[in-house]
């Protein structure tokens, strides 16, 4: 390294001071962007989903159906608001924690309904169900929400993408797979419930590969 | 969920601070003033910009010296976090504490550098002997001769300003700062010069391997 010219380089960025606009909390960015997926996903569930199917798939189970669903959705929500906090230098890495337990909960009951409907069907609860149907629209379903999400995130540019992008691509994910409830009027079996685990953990893989590189380039 | 750092961390750092003689900064009133300056700079005041900046330089090489354990690195360190600072001093909001802000910045710099030195070292030898064939400068004639005509069609097809930023970054080792400031290149250009040069380089060290 030659001699620092650091009164330079304080001098070339002082000379680069335009106005910028501070970022708004990111509470407040996260609920914007939830608020709009809330919004279009409320209005597929609407025109497109059958209700009924799904509460008869769940009938004597409803609370545990609210639970499951509940799960699923904090866990975007925490994940996907998570991002916003730690794309922000300083801000708390606890975030990165926020989502694992409704994840692990949504697991769980998840593992305990496939395990209900086993000792119901037999055999027939290992079958493969419609798995192709799940991974499709979990992959499909979460590259929609991951490029708003992505391009809000990079307005931040992270200083650390890594862990920013891995809770961005879990947030879209768990949100895909809430929505995939409205559209799956089948009851999931053992290898259906590893599929949706495994589209997953494919989308949080991809989004933490390429949303790192986003974010480091914005 | 939102506090930043937790009361012992916080009392880490302060007792971090005190050692490297930086008390009186750390305080409340400094963080405030801090706080004020960086927000005149989001408004685009320099003035505030450039005090800001110079008052945060030693908190900053004491983040980057206790988190990188090595004095040598601590002056790149600096220089990388004022221009991250730079980059993303629109996510610092007003009335929020800037040293949390700033140290991480600081903390996660360090940690490219140290990334950076331990790649480095893994994929470079230093084996002085190596460049000489005679221990007298004038047996190594020809070889010279050869290395230069090697190194001039190396660099065919190159533009000055990829000479230039090769020159400056890679062969002087100036930090992209430095060159940019010695060249008059931004420092985005530089970037883009670079890894067009190198891959040009890359080719024509292809070409001239023989088969």
């Amino acid at each position: 390294m030659t001699e620092l010219p650091l009164e330079q380089l304080i001098d070339a960025l002082a000379g680069d001071a335009r106005a910028v606009r501070p970022l708004a909390p990111p509470p407040r960015r996260a609920m914007t962007l939830l608020a709009g997926i809330a919004l279009l996903g409320g209005l597929a569930v609407y025109a497109l989903s059958d209700v009924q199917q799904l509460l008869a798939r769940y009938t004597g189970r409803e609370v545990a159906l609210v639970i499951e669903m509940a799960a699923m959705l904090a866990t975007g929500v925490l994940a996907v608001t998570g991002a916003f906090f730690v794309s922000i230098p300083g801000r708390s890495k606890r975030w990165l924690a926020a989502p694992v337990p409704p994840f692990l909960l949504w697991l769980l009951l998840s593992g305990v309904g496939c395990y209900g409907d086993l000792v119901r069907s037999g055999p027939a609860g290992w079958e493969l169900g419609e798995s192709l149907h799940c991974l499709s629209f979990i992959i499909a379903t979460s590259v929609i929400l991951a490029v708003p999400l992505v391009w809000r995130l990079s307005r931040a540019k992270p200083v650390d993408p890594l862990p920013v992008a891995t809770l961005g691509g879990l947030g879209a994910a768990a949100l895909s797979a809430f929505l995939l409830q409205f559209f799956h009027p089948f009851t999931v079996t053992f290898i259906d419930l590893a599929v949706h685990f495994a589209a997953i953990l494919l989308v949080v893989g991809v989004v933490s590969l390429l949303g790192r590189r986003t974010l480091a380039a914005a | 969920m939102s506090k930043p750092i937790s009361d012992k961390q916080a009392f880490r750092l302060h007792v971090a601070y005190a050692e490297d003689g930086l008390a009186n900064d750390s305080g409340i009133a400094g963080q405030e003033r801090w706080g004020d300056l960086l927000a005149a700079a989001q408004q685009g005041d320099a003035d505030a910009y450039r005090a800001f900046l110079r008052s945060v330089v030693p908190f900053a090489r004491a983040v980057a010296r206790r988190r990188s354990g090595s004095d040598g690195l601590v002056e790149d360190i600096v220089q990388d976090a004022l221009l991250t600072v730079h980059r993303v001093r629109h996510t610092y909001q007003p009335g929020r504490p800037v040293k949390p802000w700033l140290a991480a910045i600081v903390a996660r710099r360090s940690i490219d550098a140290l990334r950076k030195v331990g790649r480095v070292s893994r994929q470079e030898v230093n084996n002085p002997v190596a460049y000489e064939t005679y221990a007298d400068p004038q047996a190594n004639r020809e070889d010279v001769a050869d290395t230069a005509r090697s190194l001039s069609r190396m660099t065919e097809g190159l533009s000055t300003g990829q000479k230039e930023a090769l020159d400056l970054v890679k062969l002087k080792e100036m930090s992209l700062a430095e060159a940019s400031a010695a060249s008059g290149q931004s420092i985005a250009s530089l970037k883009v010069n670079i890894h067009r040069a190198m891959k040009k380089l890359r080719m024509n060290l292809a070409k001239d391997r023989p088969e």
